[in-house]
């Protein structure tokens, strides 16, 4: 059964052989230059590097991400929904239908709900 | 399609549409009294609970919709339980309103407590639906349906440290039983490749190969059902999260996320347990399970201080009991271990939900959980007194009580399939059970009152515990109603 799994192996073997050899090759061929810090510092043209790595922002980022995502799974679902109910719609139209027009009916409401408690607002 | 509108899964519809309609109410009216919303919630629910008892079971069953929804007797007394326990969960909640204000108001007074009103209503409906669940993907959906609701609710309190820290212990640990429990359906369906119970039931009888891989699915989900009824060794996060959840949540959990943890066991299990040649070794892990659970349970509330955290650990004994009708196979007692199950449910929802009217009560007035806030109950308040000795002589099993009747039937069954060692361990832990049990009516009867300010009870509060004295005292005296709900 196992041996059905022996390409998935390999192409693992393939992709992490070729980033480490890729990796050696350039170590073993390249020339690596001197460095000074005038070398090291940004290019001209950048930003100055000034300030934290992480910056921090607001915790409404968070909360209109995850809504984002909630609703971004509702149209995801449909996709295979479409695809599983194509047949059984000939047989029986409503139930389908009906499951689905309730599944995105909760989801409206949802959003009314998001809607009214300023959830999506970004400035208070 | 005739019977469409007349088929019970329109009860979890209605409740379904009932929360979305309390949340709209709560979100487009910000400025009406919170506790609108919950009177509408109860009325609702009450509806709800009337119209279930007039639905009926379809005759015709062909159609694919019932292979995986099941609408035995078993199916709507689960239902009722449910129901019940919302309401009694939202009448207690009422009289927490205060306690959440102070830690929850952003705003005005009562921001942010509508939700608190609401949530109970979808945690009822996936509970309803999982009452009638017999697939495992019906079953896994309503089961976090039920439990997202609860994540939430536990961790209401947010200016409280108590409720966060339950919050995240609550949110971790049933997240890794959620994934043990889907891991061990995982398992199923590649040993069997059927995720219905009752064809898994066939599949799994005339299965060969490695007994090992049965054993491996059983254990995981055995191991995720364990998170949810609470049974030892998988009850660690029960006394904190009790402790610091708001007490009607705890009641909620304690009563209806047993209720279906315990569903959802009874059916689980019957298919793995009829696999003639694995019986002894599943039954014989499920023997060791029970075991723990009613020792440490009911050794581990002895020495507790706190009304909650004993009423957690208590929770833990019960659920020992309640294994342990599931690990019988009678001969010829009259009713089978689901149906005792399901009986020492209901009972065990009344005399548990009266306890927590009451602490609820004492709660708001005295701000402590602790038992020596019951100090002197009954010269403060004799009625409240009265109906925490019903809930906790019921609780111990005193004869004349819902509780006792609960418990002989477990014993019962216990004696007729030979189950002697556990029966034993059962009965040292019932033992144990007077002892911490009535230390709270000691305190309440015989200990000085630190302040003698009456407590005030509303109308509603005085009328639920009422009715549950009343069921507690006649049902352990006259239990045929609930009989004949399960077995007619």
């Amino acid at each position: 059964m196992l041996e059905t799994y022996l390409p998935i192996l390999m192409q693992l073997g393939v992709a992490c052989g070729f980033a480490v050899s890729t990796l050696i090759v350039s170590v073993l061929l390249g020339k690596s230059g001197k460095t000074n810090p005038v070398k090291d510092s940004a290019y001209e043209c950048g930003m100055l590097p000034i300030g934290e790595a992480q910056p921090r922002f607001s915790v409404k980022f968070y909360l209109v991400a995850m809504l984002f995502v909630l609703f971004d799974i509702e149209v995801v679902f449909m996709y295979p929904w479409a695809v599983v109910f194509k047949d059984l719609l000939v047989t029986s139209l409503l139930p389908v239908t009906l499951g689905m027009a309730g599944f995105v009916f909760i989801l409206f409401i949802a959003y009314l709900y998001v809607l009214k408690k300023g959830a999506l607002q970004w400035r208070d | 399609m005739g019977n469409f509108l007349e088929a019970p899964y329109l009860l979890e519809a209605v409740v379904v549409v009932l929360g979305l309609a309390l949340l709209m109410l709560e979100a487009f009216l910000p400025k009406a009294d919170k506790r609108l919303v919950a009177y509408i919630a109860l009325f609702g629910l009450a509806g709800v609970l009337v119209a279930s008892f007039n639905m009926k079971a379809p005759e015709n069953l062909e159609h694919s919709f019932w292979s995986f929804y099941a609408t035995d007797n078993l199916a709507f007394f689960y239902k009722n339980i449910a129901v019940l326990a919302t309401m009694l969960v939202i009448v207690m909640a009422i009289e927490y309103t205060p306690v959440l204000e102070k830690y929850v108001s952003q705003g005005s007074k009562q921001g942010g407590l509508g939700e608190f009103f609401c949530l109970p209503v979808f945690v009822c409906a996936g509970l309803m639906w999982m009452a009638s669940a017999k697939e495992f993907i019906t079953i896994f959906v309503s089961l976090e349906t039920v439990t997202i609701s609860f994540y939430v609710l536990v961790a209401y309190m947010r200016r409280n440290v108590g409720s966060l820290e339950a919050g995240v212990k609550y949110l971790i640990l049933g997240a890794l039983s959620t994934g043990f429990f889907v891991y061990g359906v995982t398992w199923v369906f590649g040993l069997t490749g059927e995720t219905h119970l009752e064809k898994i039931g066939i599949a799994l009888q005339g299965l060969e190969g490695s007994d090992s891989a049965v054993l491996f699915a059983f254990t995981l989900i055995l191991v995720g059902l364990g998170f949810k009824v609470a049974a030892v060794p998988f009850h660690v996060w029960v006394p904190d999260v009790y402790q610091g959840a708001p007490t009607p949540v705890t009641a909620f959990l304690s009563v209806g996320s047993k209720a279906a943890g315990f569903i959802v066991a009874t059916r689980i299990l019957q298919p793995f347990l009829e696999m003639e040649r694995l019986h002894s070794s599943f039954t014989t892990i499920l023997v060791i399970v029970t075991g723990a659970t009613i020792l440490f349970g009911n050794f581990a509330a002895i020495p507790q201080t706190n009304f909650k955290r004993l009423l957690a650990y208590s929770s833990i004994s019960h659920a020992g009991f309640l294994l342990l009708a599931l690990t019988c196979t009678p001969d010829q007692f009259q009713l089978t271990p689901g149906q005792v199950v399901a009986f020492y449910l209901a009972t065990y929802l009344l005399m548990t939900m009266l306890c927590f009217l009451v602490l609820t009560i004492v709660r708001r007035s005295t701000e402590s959980d602790e038992i020596a806030a019951f100090s002197g109950l009954h010269r403060r308040s004799p009625f409240l007194a009265f109906a925490l000795l019903i809930g906790v002589i019921s609780l111990a099993g005193v004869p004349l009580t819902a509780g006792f009747l609960g418990k002989f039937f477990v014993f019962t069954l216990a004696i007729d399939s030979g189950r002697w060692i556990l029966l034993a361990f059962a009965v040292v832990g019932a033992a144990s059970g007077f002892y911490y049990y009535l230390k709270v009516a000691r305190a309440m009867y015989w200990e000085e009152p630190t302040e003698l300010a009456a407590i005030e009870i509303s109308p509603l509060a005085r009328l639920a515990l009422l009715l549950l004295i009343i069921a507690t005292i006649v049902f352990g005296v006259y239990p045929a109603p609930i009989l004949g709900l399960l077995t007619n």
